[in-house]
């Protein structure tokens, strides 16, 4: 189940927070709970064993490596061990089996044939929340949560299950340990984020997609350069909208239950570097790699040699992360690249330059890296870069594209506008006397997004049934 | 404004997830013309299987509420951000909703040979093909700027040069682009009117060999004025108006039985049952049918089958003052032997009727090739 589907909207969500709230303190968490397990089965009857195998397994490990942290490190340590393999174990087998069996195969000339087990849903996300709380475990930076239920309901809790953000067991601790108030400010944020995040999902994300879709579908050789540049654009803003909007909507979610979720993108395409956008891009994933992975292996504090190694490993991890192809460890790479130079000083150079041309900078370096990304394929992700920077006998432009242009210009303004801060501050700015218009405006405007949000979905399920039927 | 936010949110996540439980539940939906998901049951092999989720998402969303007012703010969204289409129908100028023409692929000239095939094995057969343009070839200047369309022309004129050879290739092309300042299609729908029908009568009778009537043989009456067609349902804007239809009716003397596969009879060649119904185009010889017989009067004992789409529809009356029997194939639907069907019935001409929007994408042509 998705949130910005029909069902989740009208029936799944109205019911839990129907059923969460009539529910005695005592037992929210376990309704919690229960609530995540039939999210999940939703889309993946069969997985479900998997997701409560990965929270039991940890569960026992997480107090283990708690009761001979101090006085048989050792054994913490094989515990801590046993935990990653387990769920490195499981992600790898899931998600890059079948990339493995490809490689081998090709290398050495073996014809195993690849399993073809569907992924299932969100467990790039849970085995890395679950290896954090081991870790910190471990670390003494936290405690187990000693009662099932709870540390089921972390692992399975339904708003991040999907597409995160990486929410650590500290995120959620004192939540899970005291009891949750209900807060009327925290529900209405709550509200206030879901909204936004479905209206960036539906509304923005899906629709400058299918500009992206339709210009995707173009034979190369017919694709003109402008096209081409207004067609990644179009990904790029598909993207960042589709995820972020996602994020919103599990942070809104959280909110609603009492949880605060951190943030998971902080408008990344206002940045003036790579390195910036890094820090503003996927937050979650990007520390996880950086407090489990790169500090660990000594960060940048052992010398320029190790520094390096750790970066391009970390930045090849972070591509395979995102999918189990060879483009986009590619992807990864070039960012880890594109960083290491920043950081030998080419970011003290550019700092001098005007703010335009350093935006100008970080958008050319975003665009090529989401080539890379999008193209399975590479040699297709070439083909289409040297379209874009005019090394190919293509057109400059022609009636499609200013068809493309002008039809999605509205949508073009919106995702830009969108992509910064403004709107953010809009109603934060505006003097005390015009506060009330504003508090009757503001709801208005939520209003219309979750009206639009529906049009939008029900359109899609709006099938009619006709051609064939002369 | 916190809790005037909440209420507003829980009234309109709980207010239409309650309607929806509470409106009974709908079968057929007359604007999507197809049949809605019912509620499924429950049982544990669909559900690991994962079809009971499936279904019942499908269940929801073909159930919601309101969905005509859903669906039209979507398409009015879109126009105001200066979008021009919506569900692959473009907002035509003078209220024209038009079909892009795409660049046909493979199966318009597997449907080319399928059609070649058939003629060289009924040699003592007469075939004829009539490849009738859309809208949107006839309108292009109403297309929204710089909004693609193939052109129909070269296709058409492809499939005249190839085909010429073994049959009598009928091009009403020119014909109908003279006469585009009439309503010879319906803005709404992707039919050609039956007065479009009629010029291209002109044309085929000529081809034929046949003197056509002309306009003032018919007694032409607007039967309804209210039609909203298939473009409609898919374009969503509700401040386009309707089309009328107008049917052409013989002055001179003549009668027909009709005859369906189904056993049904009739002595009209149109069913006025779908004047009101969503889809009133249906009205010509009653829509879709795999097999009809039309007996006319006319006692020449000249025959001929009809091998078609819908645009025939409204062309076969015209044709029925010509033959003593025309029987009417839809290979949608028919997929029994022609050869074996023209022999029995001693029929030795043969029409395929098609637009070309259609006939570049049919599947079905493969039938001629028993």
């Amino acid at each position: 189940m998705v949130f910005s589907s029909l069902l989740f909207l009208f029936s799944f969500l109205p019911l839990t927070l129907i059923v969460y709230f009539i529910s005695p303190r005592i037992l929210k968490t376990t309704v919690l709970l229960l609530v995540s397990l039939v999210f999940y089965a939703w889309g993946e009857p069969v997985y479900i064993g998997l997701m409560i195998f990965s929270a039991v397994i940890d569960y026992f490990h997480g107090l283990f490596i708690h009761k001979y942290r101090m006085s048989k490190p050792l054994k913490a340590k094989l515990f801590l061990v046993s935990s990653l393999l387990i769920n490195i174990g499981l992600l790898s087998f899931f998600k890059y089996a079948d990339f493995l069996i490809e490689n081998i195969n090709l290398l050495i000339g073996t014809e195993w044939m690849p399993l073809e087990l569907p992924l299932p849903i969100g467990i790039s996300f849970y085995t890395f929340q679950t290896m954090s709380y081991s870790i910190d475990v471990y670390r003494g930076r936290l405690l187990p949560q000693k009662n099932p239920i709870s540390f089921a309901m972390y692992v399975s809790f339904f708003p991040q299950l999907v597409a995160g953000p990486i929410v650590r067991y500290e995120n959620m601790a004192e939540e899970l340990n005291n009891k949750r108030r209900f807060n009327v400010a925290q529900f209405a944020d709550g509200v206030k984020i879901f909204i936004i995040g479905l209206g960036k999902k539906v509304l923005l994300a899906n629709n400058i997609g299918l500009l992206w879709s339709q210009i995707q579908s173009q034979d190369l050789n017919e694709l003109t350069v402008m096209t081409a540049w207004l067609g990644i654009i179009a990904f790029a803003f598909q993207l960042y909208f589709d995820f972020s909007g996602y994020s919103d909507m599990a942070v809104g979610l959280g909110r609603m239950f009492g949880f605060n979720f951190p943030r998971n993108f902080y408008y990344p395409y206002i940045s003036k570097s790579v390195t910036e956008f890094w820090r503003r891009w996927h937050i979650t994933l990007g520390s996880w790699f950086r407090d489990y992975v790169y500090f660990p292996m000594g960060g940048s504090k052992k010398g320029k040699f190790i520094t390096y190694r750790n970066l391009f490993m970390v930045w090849g991890l972070t591509g395979l992360w995102h999918g189990a192809s060879w483009n986009f460890v590619l992807w990864g790479l070039y960012f880890g690249l594109i960083i290491a130079i920043e950081k030998a000083g080419w970011l003290k150079i550019i700092r001098k330059l005007h703010p335009i041309f350093q935006h100008g900078y970080l958008i050319l370096c975003i665009l090529i890296g989401w080539v890379l990304f999008v193209f399975e394929d590479y040699s297709v992700g070439l083909g289409y870069l040297k379209i874009m920077f005019g090394f190919s006998n293509n057109s400059l432009w022609d009636a499609a594209f200013l068809y493309h242009f002008y039809t999605n210009f509205i949508l073009l303004l919106l995702v830009v506008v969108g992509s910064t801060p403004v709107m953010e501050k809009i109603p934060h700015s505006v003097k005390d006397k015009q506060k009330i218009a504003i508090k009757l405006v503001l709801p208005l405007c939520y209003l219309i997004i979750l009206c639009l949000s529906t049009a939008y979905l029900v359109d899609e399920s709006y099938n009619p049934f006709l051609y064939f039927r002369f | 404004m916190n809790k005037l936010l909440i209420a507003i949110f829980l009234s309109f996540i709980g207010g239409i997830g309650l309607w929806n439980v509470m409106a009974e539940d709908v079968s057929f939906s007359k604007q999507e013309n197809r049949i809605l998901s019912p509620l499924p049951t429950f049982t544990a092999s669909n559900f690991f299987s994962g079809d009971y989720t499936k279904e019942f998402e499908e269940y929801i969303s073909d159930q919601f509420v309101w969905k005509k007012f859903w669906t039209g703010m979507k398409a009015h969204t879109e126009r105001v951000a200066l979008k021009q289409e919506n569900n692959g129908i473009y907002f035509g100028k003078n209220g024209y909703l038009l079909e892009e023409f795409e660049k046909p692929e493979e199966q318009f000239q597997s449907n080319l040979n399928s059609i070649h095939s058939f003629t060289n094995k009924a040699e003592d057969i007469t075939s004829y093909l009539l490849l009738a343009p859309t809208s949107v070839e006839i309108y292009k200047e109403k297309l929204p700027l710089y909004a693609a369309s193939y052109s129909e022309k070269e296709v058409i004129d492809l499939a005249k040069k190839q085909l010429s050879g073994t049959l009598s290739f009928i091009d009403v092309y020119n014909t109908l682009l003279s006469k585009k300042n009439e309503q010879i299609y319906f803005r709404t729908d992707h039919h050609w009117t039956m007065r479009g029908a009629f010029y291209a009568y002109e044309v085929a009778a000529k081809a034929m060999g046949l003197t056509p009537f002309g306009l003032d043989d018919f007694s032409i009456d607007m039967v309804s004025k209210d039609f909203y067609g298939t473009y409609y349902s898919k374009a969503n804007l509700q401040d386009i108006k309707p089309d009328q239809i107008e049917v052409f009716q013989p002055k001179f003397d003549v009668t027909y039985t009709v005859q369906y596969e189904n056993g049904e009879r009739s002595n009209t060649l149109y069913n006025w049952d779908y004047l009101s119904e969503k889809d009133q185009y249906a009205l010509f010889l009653s829509g879709n049918h795999s097999l009809v017989k039309i007996q006319s009067t006319i006692q020449n004992g000249r025959k001929l089958a009809v091998i078609k789409d819908s645009y025939a529809h409204a062309f076969i009356p015209f044709l029925a003052n010509h033959y003593e029997e025309i029987h009417v194939l839809d290979l949608r639907y028919y997929h029994m032997n022609i050869h074996e069907y023209l022999k029995n019935n001693e029929i030795h001409e043969a029409l395929f009727l098609y637009n070309v929007a259609n006939f570049s994408k049919d599947t079905n042509l493969i039938w001629l090739q028993h």
